[in-house]
């Protein structure tokens, strides 16, 4: 035993996988173990519009997808946590039994995926990592690092990547080295990484985030999870310079030219509406998805681009969770330069934890992840499962947009006019969290909104309902049980959730 | 021409067409079977007028006749037509058309034609055959095959559940096993309940005779991947099959191919015939052909005879199906009695029947594989016994399954006994979609009501109880309690004893009541059940946990599953790293490791020499004989690894560095420790001029890692050297420098000792180098050792240098 064998048992102290899985098996359970929330229970009647189907896999083969890509023919391609890549022909199928081509195999834990010109982008937990076949023998034999610009020594520090955006950058997410701390370089940032593989601090104040990328109007957003600075999962919208709440990446600030001087320290127990004032680079949450009801661990999101392949819900984000198996919606807007928008229920009664979605390139949505690790209410270890529209159209809430004295609200089916011309059907109340350093928090300073009028349009499309006042920095809440289509339904989910940062001038 | 037309009208007065059944099977089975007296095969529990009703119902005689709709089973549906030309070959459509009962005997396809002679009929057919064929997308081709396994197409078909209803080919290749004694028959002999009577029926066994004629292996393989596609009534339902396996199945069904069939190029005047009898004989009444109508249809005419019209078997104008005498005595019984709703036994009854979910399961004393079919009902866990291979009863099924799970299972091919070789196969959502809310209603099961504690619950009794019965649920499920896991599967991992159904699916399967009925008296539920008693009689086999309290101890075991994944394993649960193994090409994997870093490669040779590479600081970091690693994918496990054997380690400081002079220290990686876990050097080693670059895998697929020190573009791979008794990990290291430079390696560390002129040996290593410039010097904290660092007087261009590790045996 030499002197740098100690070294590294110094180094490692604490943290060795075996020492880690004893604490993590005998621990998780005793001390964690819980029900993962009540269903929407609308699973039953949400098959009818968008069945799930289980997309075969081989056999004894473990596919734990974190990302997926789509490559020109159709083929789709599957990045997994155990580092390998699969290339996926026939998806789309009726009967789906896709080919599985292991292409790529040896990385670590892959949680971005992306093709361009021949080579695979390939965001993986040590480093952002191209990956080609310049041999042509279908098997891939160059990997480059484009980028390992970030610490990378603790055991929770994940990476998420981006796809590109309009000047070919990508992004990187890293989550700190556990909830409340930043041990590693650059972890709670947001890392730029331009074509020519520059890596740059982008933004900073993360906690353990998940998956990053563009939305409909070619916005950054990235998911935020539930803890510390966070009472719920977010969508939080990321720009040069932004703090999104938690400060122990202030640490690597000074590393960090680009982002600025060091923000003030957050007050922890306040409000975050009214820390932004104080905070300057403090950006508030864009969307609040109310812990448990919507989700308990976001992982990714896909905008539908599917021109209606996928149904009614065109432009808008698909969301998957990794503790209930369910899928979210959510949409975005702009009020005063400050991003805001509403989530929704989608779909629940998946297998498996989610950890990424992504559209089709015949627009159904590929869904896949794994349930070990942490609760998961879907009991497959493993599973790939597309959604697909049915072709029948499903009475929802299909978008909520702010205005100044209320919201507008669009259905996908006409709302008859007796229940939707009436006040008394939409529940409004509305509620914040506490900013603060403690785990996740509660809802407070709940109150009834008062609806002072309703308009419904002549095609019953849409409504718009004017309240007594709008607060910002507090989530709607929307129950409109109480509607019902010109056929006499139920809205599928009753529920939608908008949050408001700011309010649009009349 | 004539004549068609005069059929039609004659068709019409009789108020009869032509109909086609999917059932094609019923027929088949009976077609040179004795008489049984049934009219429907297998062991169903319809009366005579059920039957008659169903096979009303069946035989679609509503498709011509107005007042037999029944609600109770989806009707079927003929199958599609549309692309007929391109899926059969046309000499098999032009017999059959001719003569249905002839080319498939047992067809549910009514001959149509049997008033007309034989020339009129070839000369109907030979129209039909044409319009088919023009109307497919392709030509039909008995050469369109690929390569497949006709073995393992003869082993699928009498695994997977095709020989349930269409009986089996082969003899068994094994000889049949002795019958193992029946627990519920020994029971019996000390009981004074009298033994059940062994009902007689007859197996359900659908011809398959035609098949080798009608298809080509390929367009048999599509059909058998999705059927439903074709036959949407889900009466020959999808068995889950693989493209392969769909091709596998075909070609043995298949056989040797016949002489291959004459292409038919459609005449347009035959063409034009052919659509005209299509019309006219009312085709489109049974099978949905694009721009075909069904004609009106009409009452059964009053005083109707099973003597004359359909229902007899004589040659006329009616459409003749070549009924059995107990069918047409079946279907007379049910045109005669009057009409009822059926009530929701019945519903289910006869829904059971008609998709021969009577072929596997049981229900209450009906359905049930037949004994001379039983053998080859197998499974991979047979110490699981008739469990681990039989479809499990449908008995109460409506109170057994929660209702989202039942259509997970007849819906999404959901299934939970990957060791039973037969499959649930898939009927579609429009055959089966009205069986769940029926079984809801018509099963009740009054079970004992439990009750499942909340941990959020306001009071702390409550919460106590729950923590008492989370800890009592683990405890009895593992080995030092009633010892589920022995042989249930537990959150994807497997158990030591039998490998049966994962106890994951419990609670998102199980109703509670049925659950607690079960668990109390499992051979209530499934008389040869291999399941211990656990709470015979309400009395609880393990007396100290809960205090031996039956209630609670069910209970706990109830609301332990409903924790789901996120409960922790019962004891007797082992995990494992996944071992993986280096095969004839080198293997690479990054992850975490004591040995590497995070940022960690582990490289195995086929050598069975591995070795460790921490492309942090570009370092070759151990080395090791033997197996390849273990990998953490348990748990939250990120994939670090771990030496399948005990490694030889070496440092994992940056190998490259540019020093002031020779009394420079080297650069250290920054130390974190429980106290201070900040990283004080966060630049490390980049700030000491070290960039990773990646990797290329060349031949074998050995990598050659590829970094940067300064200036100096460096590629490293190592390769495996010696003899098997003496391996030798060969590293060659090559610089490309845009200058003449100096830089320092450190090859190697610890208690050093030269051996001889470039061989140094610390520990259980071995390092030969090349002759250049070395220094050995003490390290400043632990002065007993070294530290041994190269000198390397780096050329413009490119140069290299070729270092050899040598592990030494203990």
């Amino acid at each position: 035993m030499n002197r740098f064998q100690s070294d590294a048992a110094r180094f490692w102290s604490g943290l060795c996988p075996v020492f880690l899985l004893l604490v993590v098996s005998v621990g998780w359970g005793t001390l964690r173990a819980e029900e993962v929330g009540d269903r929407w229970g609308t699973e039953e009647r949400e098959r009818e519009y968008y069945p799930i189907v289980n997309i075969p896999l081989p056999a004894d083969t473990v596919i734990e997808a974190g990302a997926f890509a789509i490559l020109p023919d159709r083929v789709v391609a599957v990045g997994t946590r155990h580092g390998e890549i699969y290339l996926l022909e026939g998806i789309d199928a009726p009967k789906p039994a896709p080919t599985f081509h292991l292409f790529a195999t040896g990385m670590d834990e892959i949680f971005g995926l992306e093709w361009k010109d021949g080579a695979f982008y390939v965001t993986q937990s040590c480093e952002l990592t191209r990956v080609s076949d310049s041999d042509h023998d279908g098997v891939a034999d160059r990997f480059e690092t484009i980028s390992d610009n970030w610490g990378y020594a603790n055991y929770h520090e994940y990476a998420f990547g981006s796809k590109f955006d309009a000047e070919g950058n990508q992004y990187v997410t890293l989550g700190l080295s556990e909830s409340y701390n930043s041990w590693a370089l650059y972890r709670g940032f947001v890392m730029k990484v331009s074509p020519d593989g520059k890596t740059t601090p982008y933004a900073s104040g993360l906690r353990s985030p998940a998956g990053i990328g563009l939305d409909e109007h070619g916005a950054l957003f990235y998911v935020e999870s539930q803890g510390p600075w966070n009472c719920s999962c977010s969508l939080k919208a990321v720009s040069p310079g932004s703090f999104h709440g938690h400060p122990a990446s202030f640490e690597w600030y000074k590393y960090a030219p680009e982002l600025g001087p060091v923000p003030p320290t957050p007050k922890s127990g306040g409000r975050i509406a009214t820390e932004k004032k104080r905070v300057k680079p403090l950006v508030p949450y864009a969307i609040v998805f109310p812990y448990i009801r919507m989700g308990r661990s976001i992982t990714a999101f896909s905008v539908n681009r599917t021109e209606g392949k996928f149904g009614p819900f065109e432009n808008q984000m698909f969301l998957g969770d990794f503790t209930l198996s369910i899928l979210l919606r959510a949409t975005t807007e702009q009020v005063n330069g400050v991003w805001q928008g509403a989530c929704y229920p989608f779909r629940e009664g998946l297998s498996t934890g989610i950890l990424n979605v992504e559209f089709t390139p015949q627009g159904k949505l590929l869904c896949g992840g794994t349930n070990r690790g942490w609760p998961v209410r879907g009991i497959k270890p493993f599973a790939l499962e597309r959604l697909e529209w049915s072709g029948k159209m499903p009475f929802e809430i299909n978008r909520i947009t702010i205005r100044p004295t209320g919201f507008h609200v669009t259905f996908t089916k006409p709302v008859e006019p007796e229940t939707g011309a009436s006040p008394d059907s939409y529940k409004i109340s509305a509620f914040t969290h506490p900013y603060h350093g403690g785990y996740g928090g509660p809802e407070v300073d709940r109150f009834q909104a008062k609806v002072k009028s309703v308009e419904l349009a002549d095609d019953g499309l849409s409504a718009h309902i004017t309240l007594d006042k709008l607060v910002e920095g507090f989530v709607y809440e929307f129950d409109l049980a109480g509607l019902r289509s010109r056929d006499g339904e139920e809205l599928l989910h009753r529920n939608a959730y908008y949050t408001v940062n700011e309010i649009p001038s009349p | 021409m004539n004549d068609a037309t005069r059929q039609s009208g004659t068709a019409g007065t009789f108020g009869c067409a032509f109909l086609v059944g999917l059932l094609l099977t019923w027929f088949a089975s009976l077609a040179g079977a004795e008489p049984t007296g049934s009219a429907i095969p297998g062991n169903h529990p319809l009366t005579e007028v059920q039957a008659g009703e169903l096979l009303i119902s069946e035989l679609r005689c509503a498709a011509c006749h107005a007042g037999l709709d029944n609600a109770s089973v989806p009707a079927p549906v003929a199958p599609d037509l549309t692309d007929a030309g391109s899926r059969i070959d046309p000499e098999f459509l032009r017999r059959f058309l001719a003569e249905p009962s002839k080319a498939h005997p047992g067809t549910n396809m009514p001959d149509l034609l049997s008033s007309r002679s034989e020339k009129e009929r070839d000369q109907i057919a030979e129209a039909l055959t044409h319009f088919l064929v023009e109307r497919a997308k392709n030509y039909f081709d008995s050469r369109w095959k690929q390569p497949a396994d006709r073995q393992e197409g003869k082993r699928l078909y009498h695994a997977v559940g095709c020989v349930a209803c269409h009986g089996f080919r082969e003899p068994l290749d094994e000889p049949r096993p002795a019958p193992q004694p029946d627990a519920a028959d020994v029971a019996d002999e000390d009981s004074d309940e009298p033994a059940v009577e062994k009902k007689e029926f007859q197996p359900i066994a659908v011809s398959l005779e035609h098949v080798a004629r009608k298809y080509s292996v390929k367009s048999l393989e599509k059909f058998l991947f999705q059927p439903l596609a074709v036959r949407s009534s889900g009466r020959m339902p999808d068995l889950k099959l693989t493209p392969a396996e769909s091709a596998a199945i075909a070609d043995y069904l298949m056989g040797e191919q016949p002489a291959q069939a004459m292409a038919l190029t459609p005449e347009e005047p035959l063409v034009a015939a052919g659509k005209k009898y299509f019309q006219e004989l009312n085709c489109a009444a049974c099978h949905r052909f694009p721009g075909m109508e069904a004609a009106p249809r009409r009452s059964v005419p009053t005083g109707a005879s099973p003597s004359t019209g359909c229902l007899s078997n004589a040659a006329g104008r009616h459409p003749r199906f070549s009924l059995e005498p107990a069918q047409i005595k079946a279907m007379t019984a049910a045109l005669r009695a009057d009409r009822q709703d059926d009530d929701d036994q019945t519903v289910i009854a006869k829904s059971l029947t008609a998709f021969r979910c009577i072929a596997c399961h049981i229900r209450d004393d009906f359905g049930g594989v037949p004994e001379d079919y039983s053998p080859f009902f197998t499974t991979s866990e047979k110490n699981l016994g008739e469990d681990g291979r039989i479809p499990p009863p449908l008995t109460l099924l409506g109170a057994k399954l929660r209702p989202e799970w039942l259509k997970k299972v007849l819906f999404d091919g959901e299934s939970v006994r990957p060791y039973m070789a037969t499959r649930m196969p898939q009927y579609g959502t429009s055959n089966l979609g009205h069986l769940p809310a029926i079984f809801a209603r018509a099963d009740i099961l009054n079970g004992v009501e439990m009750k499942i504690p909340s941990p959020e619950s306001n009071s702390e009794t409550e919460r106590q109880r729950e923590r008492l019965l989370r800890k009592g649920g683990q405890e009895l499920l593992g080995d030092k309690g009633v010892y589920c896991v022995a042989c249930h599967n537990f959150n994807g991992k497997p158990a030591p004893v039998n490998k049966g159904i994962d106890l994951m699916t419990t609670y998102q399967r199980l109703q509670p009541g049925w659950f607690n009925s079960f668990v109390r008296n499992p051979g209530a539920f499934r008389p040869r059940i291999i399941m211990p008693y656990s709470w015979a009689n309400g009395v609880a086999a393990h007396k100290t946990i809960l205090d031996g309290n039956t209630d609670q101890q069910i209970e706990a075991i109830w609301y332990y599953l409903s924790l789901g994944t996120s409960a922790a394993d019962p004891s007797g649960i082992r995990w494992s790293n996944t071992k993986l193994t280096v095969g004839e090409t080198a293997r690479t994997h990054r992850g975490r490791s004591r040995v590497a870093g995070y940022r960690g490669i582990a490289v195995g040779l086929p050598e069975k020499l591995s070795y460790a590479f921490n492309a942090e600081t570009g370092t070759l970091s151990a080395i090791w004989q033997g197996d390849f690693i273990g990998v953490d994918w348990n748990g939250q496990g990120s994939g670090g690894f771990n030496p399948a054997s005990e490694p030889i380690t070496l440092a994992q400081d940056v190998s490259f560095a540019q020093l002031a002079d020779d009394n420079t220290p080297w650069p250290l990686l920054p130390i974190m420790t429980k106290e201070a876990r900040v990283n004080p050097n966060p630049l490390y080693p980049k700030n000491v001029g070290y960039q990773f670059r990646g990797y290329h895998l060349k031949e074998a697929s050995i990598p050659t890692f590829l970094y940067r020190s300064g200036t100096i573009e460096i590629e490293d791979r190592s390769t495996a050297a010696g003899t098997t008794d003496r391996r030798v990990l060969r590293r060659v290291l090559q610089f490309e420098s845009p200058e003449p430079q100096t830089v320092w390696f450190r090859a190697l560390t610890g208690e050093i000792r030269q051996e001889s002129d470039g061989v140094f040996v610390s520990g259980r290593l071995r390092l030969t180098i090349p002759p250049v410039e070395t220094k050995l010097r003490p390290l400043a904290e632990e002065p007993k050792q070294s530290e041994l660092l190269l000198r390397l007087r780096i050329p413009q261009g490119q140069s290299n240098l070729e270092l050899r590790y040598e592990p030494i045996p203990k």
